[in-house]
């Protein structure tokens, strides 16, 4: 009776308060008081991120620097960082995913396992296993099948914000008037980009990146994989003038040659711009411009898309690219670093940051359909992320050296009709496998006894 | 040697030098023997430094049969040879214009010499919108003037592929290049004919010199040493010219517009290999000492006195 009376009396009094949780420390607020710097790129996504940094900073008294760099010089800032003995600058930074395997290989980034394994840290509900799961193997699983794929020797070395896949946009307006089929398969666009070129009156077919380097490299392997290529095979040789190399880069060609003018010094901001203004009808790339035809400052042409899968040639197959973000060895404050990681990309602030126009992160943001009613791309999104190829390219540390200097130049110069695919894609070859030679990739493979 | 140092009087010149030696010495020689000496490693950035391998002459020997530092060399002499060129004879054509009094000379020689003071990325910008092949000032031009007179259209007054095409290309950046670039021929011309004593010329003329035979026989020769120094200046430039190039065609298409220091710094940056792109500097320097050399020992406009 007496113990009745006082669990009673607890339950009154906490109910009114009186009692609160005020002596469970609070996990949220374990860090207050701590600076974390982080170093991301000043991209739409990341921009979008930043206006929600003062919530985190409310409810947990951390105190968020970021240090928020064009992309592309991003890299060598962090290096710069990350190779400081005693302690760099950065507590949390973003890569994009082909450094992921440097970053890894010359010990720059903490294992994610060392933080997941303490319960005082990782909120119950933060679900991994929800993270879009072709992002997370392509931008921060490390170290298993051929290095950057995953396998029984990987590991996780952070989670993945602001992914990317490649999807097809298409002008819903220009279709339905010239009563066009929706292409399914690279044939079919081909054939369509082709005939809306030649067809309707100041409207190109299609448009691409086409620039000499990292652009035009970029273009072709979204081809690569649908047509079943790839750049290197499971012994490292390059593989990239097989039959599906040349007939991607054949694909390719004809794309740029149903494209605008001058397409072939284009990157992805003119190739985007070009869709933007109205002056294309289809737009085969990374689905980030989707969001951007929404932006009345960029865009004529909101409300006419529609989105369809990535064509098939003899198999289906999207990109993974985008960023992941990550904890460095040498960062001061490891643990509130992990706290700001985890609420950005929880399935929370995933849903808000999607609202406010950033990435999707998380399958369940994708499949919620209050979200679909708000962005009616998300099921095909959710369904292209079922055949996104993770190995779309390889994420070697070496893959700089093959990108834009080898790749780069060879597709430019059969594009601008200096060689021939099958051509310059020989010529890639052997000076990829010049690269690899000089890196050591074939040291075992030289054995005796080894066969190639 | 002893009786030499023991004159106070001696030492005074070197005591002055020192300064200017030690900033040529920390600033300058250091980095160069350091970049020399990275180019027998293979180092990759982030990891110590002691981690480097040594790979002994191994770069060195992959220099010379990389089609990439090549051709890129090729690339560099060719825009050199014809941006020098044109940019010498139109500098000191406009110089001995406007060296005349004559109304508004000020405001001319003000407009010639902006391009200077432009920032040479917002240079690559401006070009890069100019030479756009759908929206660019110079294609619209074209297409005006083409509609105009239809007859014109087959001399390439139409949509032309400025930054698309190899050739094209190339062109874009060598007209880009005179543009930025010629101002400084200019300036500097013209104040080395200002300098021409009044003298010489007055006699020129008392002697019935007409104005081509003062500017041919008098003027130039009289300036030979600042026309001289200003080739060198550029010479040196055109090596050391990469960002408007990496803002206007970033070496494409192919690599039709890599310059040779473009191409070493996507060695360093891109492929990430800075052993070997200090190897490629260093041939750099080569290249451009033996140049530098050359013109001196043709003419040195040091060793001989002022020439007036």
């Amino acid at each position: 009776m007496l113990k009745k009376t006082f669990l009673l009396a607890i339950a009154v009094l906490l109910s009114l308060g009186v009692v609160s949780a005020q002596d469970a420390p609070n996990p949220w607020r374990q860090f207050e008081g701590t600076t974390i710097v982080v170093s991301w790129p000043s991209l739409y996504h990341f921009q979008v991120a930043q206006t929600l940094i003062p919530e985190f900073e409310e409810l947990t008294g951390i105190t968020v620097e970021v240090d928020s760099v064009q992309y592309e010089s991003m890299h060598d800032k962090q290096v710069l960082e990350m190779s400081k003995p005693g302690g760099g600058d950065y507590d949390v930074v973003s890569w994009v995913i082909f450094w992921k395997t440097e970053y890894v290989n010359k010990g720059f980034l903490k294992p994610m396992a060392e933080f997941f394994t303490n319960p005082d840290l990782v909120m119950p509900d933060y679900d991994a296993a929800d993270l879009i799961p072709a992002y997370l193997e392509s931008g921060s699983v490390v170290g298993g099948r051929r290095a950057y794929l995953p396998g029984v020797t990987a590991a996780l070395y952070g989670v993945p914000f602001s992914g990317e896949t490649s999807v097809l946009v298409y002008r819903k307006d220009i279709f339905d008037e010239y009563d066009l089929k929706v292409p399914e398969t690279y044939d079919e666009m081909l054939e369509t980009a082709e005939w809306i070129t030649a067809n309707v009156p100041n409207m190109y077919g299609i448009t691409s990146r086409g620039a000499a380097g990292h652009q035009i490299v970029h273009a072709w392997l979204l081809h690569l994989s649908p047509y079943g290529g790839s750049v290197l095979d499971d012994n490292w040789n390059p593989v990239v003038n097989s039959e599906a190399g040349v007939a991607a880069a054949e694909a390719l060609k004809r794309i740029l040659d149903a494209s605008p003018p001058g397409v072939t010094s284009y990157g992805i901001g003119e190739a985007s711009n070009s869709f933007l203004q109205g002056e294309v009808a289809m737009f085969l790339d990374n689905d980030r411009i989707i969001n951007q035809t929404r932006d009345p400052n960029q865009s004529r042409i909101d409300g006419k898309i529609g989105v369809a899968l990535h064509p098939t040639a003899v198999t289906c197959g999207a990109e993974t690219g985008g960023f992941a973000i990550g904890i460095p060895t040498n960062a001061r404050n490891p643990e509130a670093a992990f706290m700001f990681i985890q609420w950005m990309t929880s399935k929370e602030t995933d849903r808000k940051l999607a609202k406010l126009g950033g990435q999707p992160g998380r399958m369940s943001t994708l499949l919620d359909p209050e979200m679909q009613a708000m962005y009616p791309e998300y099921p095909v999104i959710a369904k292209q992320l079922e055949c996104a190829n993770v190995d779309w390219r390889p994420l070697i540390a070496e893959w700089g050296a093959l990108n834009a200097p080898i790749l780069g130049v060879q597709l430019s110069e059969f594009v601008t009709g200096q060689k021939t695919a099958q051509e310059a894609l020989d010529e890639a070859a052997r000076l990829i496998r010049e690269e690899l030679t000089r890196a050591g990739y074939y040291n075992w493979m030289n054995l005796p006894g080894m066969s190639q | 040697m002893a009786k030499f140092l023991n004159n106070r009087r001696n030492l005074v010149p070197f005591i002055f030098l020192l300064p200017a030696v030690f900033i040529l010495v920390v600033g300058l020689v250091v980095p160069l023997v350091n970049a020399f000496r990275l180019s027998f490693y293979e180092w990759s950035m982030g990891t110590p430094l002691a981690s480097a391998r040594y790979i002994g002459l191994a770069s060195y020997e992959r220099l010379l049969g990389d089609a990439g530092v090549g051709e890129s060399l090729g690339v560099t002499l060719r825009f050199g040879f014809w941006v020098i060129l044109i940019e010498m004879a139109l500098g000191i054509t406009l110089a001995l214009l406007l060296e005349r009094q004559i109304r508004g000379a000020a405001l001319f020689r003000t407009i010639f010499v902006l391009p200077l003071m432009v920032s040479p990325v917002v240079v690559g910008l401006i070009w890069r919108y100019l030479f756009d092949a759908r929206s660019g000032l110079v294609n619209f031009y074209l297409e005006e003037i083409g509609e105009a007179i239809p007859f014109l259209q087959q001399f390439g007054f139409t949509t032309q592929l400025w930054l698309a095409d190899r050739n094209l290309a190339f062109t874009s950046i060598i007209v880009t290049d005179i543009w930025q670039w010629t101002p400084f021929v200019f300036i500097i011309i013209l104040a080395g004919l200002q300098a021409v004593p009044r003298e010489v010329l007055e006699s020129a003329y008392i002697d019935g010199a007409n104005w081509l035979q003062m500017t041919w026989f008098v003027k130039l020769p009289m300036i030979r040493s600042v026309i001289l120094i200003t080739l060198l200046l550029r010479l040196v430039d055109v090596f050391r010219a990469l960002e408007v190039i990496y803002i206007l065609t970033f070496g494409g298409p192919g690599r039709s517009t890599e310059l040779l220091s473009l191409h070493i710094y996507k060695t360093a940056f891109t492929s990430q290999q800075l052993g070997y792109a200090s190897a490629i500097s260093t041939l750099l320097i080569g290249i451009i000492f033996v140049l530098s050399l050359g013109i001196l020992v043709f003419n040195n406009p040091l060793k001989e006195r002022a020439d007036f």
